[in-house]
């Protein structure tokens, strides 16, 4: 069983792998590797997802996060509290095959570089480098890269792929680059050639490492570097040591032996456990790891890791949907999308051709839809069963309806339909928390919503212009919930009053109105102010439509909020609400008339 | 009494008004505190230049609000009488006070159109009373009447005044020019006025007033 350093998103959370879901969160959970606290780690988040169990430190969370694969674990038990001592559950290893814990001093360096490479690495943040030095007994794929055949990107072989149970149905990543789903033979190879050279002792490195080990056992790491620089095991460009991931291929430095040197520089400074480990236990090492629940919640989470652990849902990725309960003659078997015709057609069906056949599919289909939808709303659990499906359905609906209407806002719905599929998995809901703690529904929620803002892929806050209403954003956000678990408007609210606290990238920012925005962390009225100064400046240079009685090449022209919306991409109530600012800054003035409030450069001061 | 005085001579040219004239936002009243200091200050100077202009002394606001002075027909844009007053209300309060310093004062009880309601007429004084009596003491000093007595009438309508204007003008040159249309400034001048700004001298104690209501004859120390 291993530590391992964990991807967090700009919200603080553990980046999920693809399939995976969130189970349950817990805050003021400290470690436990045997019967020793590791230091650093007494104070954080627990979170239970289906995959893995993970640990976010509260203070300095890109340092200390670790996570524990549940694939990897063979049982939890649970230790109920008793005076002093915090209630715990404690998760056992899968007993090792074939090498013995007194291996370690001999194999702990390959365990740590593989490990330091198990997670594609985040280049933006500082990795957490938790690693105990046992060797894995299950084949794993380690920093396997798959060729995309469109483009030729490198991209990582996902962590949760296992080439021994991966089949064709698998679901795979698309390329990181070109957006197109590899083909499964591919991302097999690429496991399996990976796993193999890793299998594989490294013959030139040998010596490296145990001299690189021998110094961290003396308790610091020689941030110098052995060697000057690092070459890349891919491309075999020679990078500066303390690069962790290629200049030019992006390849992780970590495999090889001299990469070890560029890990170890930018690890001088985090005591990862591994040294805090060696230090408390020396010898004594018990092969477990507790969590303490100082705040309670141990049950649910007890509850769900044995859920959890029962369901193995990394064994099936990407499962095929639940099967429908009693169907008609008409309903499609397997994971075919209801609208879509069945590839099986059923046995009573006539073959019928023109006009009539194509009747006779559109009443097909419309039956096939309303058992989808019929079934779907049965009840909830089957609601949620079949939430990918009812997504799907919706989708294409939308579609249909897009191209009589031809709206751009139905393409704006469909968008965000289509991403609420996306964040199901990824939501907070009150279902994951203990009763009680609504502290920590609510710091969850903001991190949640931070995490919906700042997500690149829907641009949320950049299609806004950067701004964003408050209210938009909480219509937004529960509609990408898909009318589940919706949020309570004071509860939103106060989730997003504590950003601030919990040091998130977005900010919330109150104008004199009362009106609450949403905005980025850096972004500041100065900018905003420069900005609209830009543009006074630039009508003031665009010679007029029409003759107008004053002079344009002084004063320019009056923009109303409106206009201003539409320019920076925001919603006319920020657009107001930013003028308004810019004119209590002595930048604008106003003009009421007829038509309506307009804004121009201010030329009433001298 | 006409409430304005134009005389024709300077009616001839037009008024030149300033380029914020111009400026839609002019006439609107502005929420900000800066802004809107600015904005009565640039309405004051432009009454003030105005009134100079037409040699008005006493300004009715409701028959200015039609004028082009609050009426801008190009822009079709105007500062309504509310609006109008709340310029001139400032133009009325002292420097400290965050005014205009003075540069009106409302005329209380005073008829305009029918309209008794108060602060619809005000004295603007793009010269303060002060500043006429400095005006009329450099005039009688340069033309030598000290101890002289002239009646009101002789100050504001006498031929006096336009002529010892004009000569001043050709004595004097180039140099003193500004000052000699100073002197001659005064000449048509309200006569309530002219009662306020000669009633500052006699408190300095540099003239003193006699006779009756309308027939005022003033002797200058």
């Amino acid at each position: 069983m291993f530590f391992k350093s964990l991807d967090l998103t700009t919200a603080l959370r553990p980046l999920l792998l693809p399939d995976e879901t969130l189970l349950f969160v817990q805050d003021a959970v400290g470690l436990y590797e045997g019967k020793y606290k590791i230091p650093d780690y007494q104070n954080g988040h627990a979170y239970l997802t289906s995959h893995r169990v993970c640990y976010v430190a509260a203070e300095e969370p890109r340092k200390f996060s670790v996570g524990i694969d549940l694939k990897e674990v063979d049982r939890a038990e649970y230790q109920a509290g008793f005076f002093k001592s915090s209630p715990k559950i404690t998760l056992y290893p899968k007993p090792q095959k074939g090498k013995t814990d007194k291996s370690r001093s001999a194999t702990a360096s390959p365990a740590v570089s593989q490990q330091s490479s198990l997670l594609p690495v985040h280049p933006s943040s500082p990795r957490p480098h938790s690693v105990v030095p046992q060797p894995s007994a299950s084949p794993k794929p380690v920093n396997a890269t798959w060729i995309c055949p469109i483009c030729s990107f490198s991209n990582p072989v996902p962590s949760n792929f296992d080439p021994a149970t991966a089949t064709a149905t698998t679901h795979l990543p698309p390329c990181l680059a070109c957006g197109i789903k590899p083909p499964f033979i591919t991302v097999l190879k690429a496991a399996i050639s990976a796993a193999a050279s890793r299998d594989s002792p490294l013959p030139s490195t040998t010596s490296l490492p145990t001299e690189d080990n021998a110094q961290k056992h003396g308790g610091h790491s020689g941030s110098s570097g052995l060697m000057g620089s690092v070459s890349c095991p891919r491309c075999t460009f020679v990078n500066h040591p303390s690069l962790i991931e290629c200049e030019m291929c992006g390849a992780p430095l970590t495999t090889g032996g001299p990469s070890i040197q560029g890990d170890d520089a930018s690890r001088a400074d985090s005591p990862a456990p591994f040294f805090a480990q060696s230090r408390i236990a020396n010898s004594e090492v018990t092969d477990s790891i507790k969590l303490s629940f100082r705040n309670g919640g141990e049950k649910t989470f007890h509850e769900r890791l044995k859920g959890a652990l029962i369901q193995r849902k990394w064994l099936l990725q990407n499962a095929p949907p639940v099967p429908l309960p009693s169907q008609a003659a008409a309903s499609p078997s397997g994971p075919a999308i209801a609208t879509l015709e069945s590839p099986q057609p059923s046995a009573p069906r006539v073959t019928a051709v023109g006009i009539a056949g194509l009747e006779q599919r559109g009443l097909e289909t419309r039956m096939n839809n309303q058992l989808v939808i019929g079934n779907a709303f049965e009840d909830l659990e089957a609601l949620m069963a079949s939430a990918k499906q009812i997504v799907a359905l919706a989708e294409t609906l939308a579609r249909e309806s897009g191209m009589t209407t031809n709206g751009g806002a139905s393409a704006e719905t469909n968008a965000v339909l289509s991403e609420s599929a996306a964040a199901l998995g990824m939501v907070t809901t009150k279902d994951m928390l203990s009763s009680g703690s609504e502290n920590l529904y609510l710091s969850e929620l903001s991190r949640n919503l931070a995490e919906y803002l700042t997500d690149d892929r829907k641009g949320i806050l950049q299609r806004e212009g950067g701004i964003m209403s408050l209210i938009d954003l909480w219509a937004v956000f529960n509609r990408s919930r898909n009318g589940v678990e919706l949020i309570s408007p004071s509860d939103f609210q106060r989730a997003a009053e504590l950003w601030e606290k919990l040091k998130l990238p977005v900010r919330l920012r109150r104008f004199k109105s009362g009106l609450l925005v949403v905005q980025r962390y850096d972004w500041s009225d100065e900018k905003t102010v420069r900005q609209l100064q830009e543009w006074m400046e630039e009508l003031r240079r665009v010679p007029p439509d029409e003759t107008i009685p004053w002079d344009w090449t002084v004063f320019g022209r009056a923009v109303t909020a409106q206009e201003a919306a539409q320019r920076f991409k925001w919603s006319v109530g920020v657009a107001a609400e930013e003028l308004g600012m810019a004119e209590d800054r002595g930048l604008l003035c106003r003009e009421e008339g007829i038509e309506g409030l307009r804004f121009w450069s201010n030329h009433l001061v001298a | 009494m006409a409430t304005t005085a134009a005389t024709a001579g300077t009616a001839a040219t037009p008024f030149a008004f300033p380029s914020t004239y111009n400026f839609p936002p002019f006439f609107t009243p502005q929420p900000n505190s800066t802004t809107r200091h600015s904005q009565l200050q640039k309405w004051s100077s432009l009454i003030q230049s105005w009134c100079r202009h037409h040699r008005t002394y006493r300004l009715s606001l409701v028959d200015a609000v039609d004028s082009p002075l609050f009426h801008n027909a190009a822009l079709r844009k105007r500062l309504n009488l509310a609006e109008a007053r709340a310029v001139v209300d400032w133009m009325t309060k002292k420097e400290e006070e965050g005014g205009g310093g003075q540069r009106a004062e409302w005329i209380e009880g005073a008829a305009a159109g029918g309209n008794t309601a108060p602060k619809s007429v005000a004295w603007i004084w793009w010269r303060r009373p002060e500043e006429w009596a400095d005006v009329l003491v450099d005039w009688i000093d340069v033309t030598g009447q000290r101890g002289v007595v002239l009646t009101v009438f002789e100050l504001v309508q006498g031929e006096a005044t336009v002529s010892q204007g004009r000569s001043l003008i050709t004595q004097t040159g180039s140099t003193e020019n500004g000052r000699a249309d100073h002197l001659a400034e005064f000449h048509g001048m309200d006569n309530d006025a002219m009662m306020k700004a000669l009633n500052v001298l006699v408190k300095r104690g540099k003239a003193s007033v006699f006779g009756n209501e309308g027939e005022e004859g003033v002797k200058f120390f």
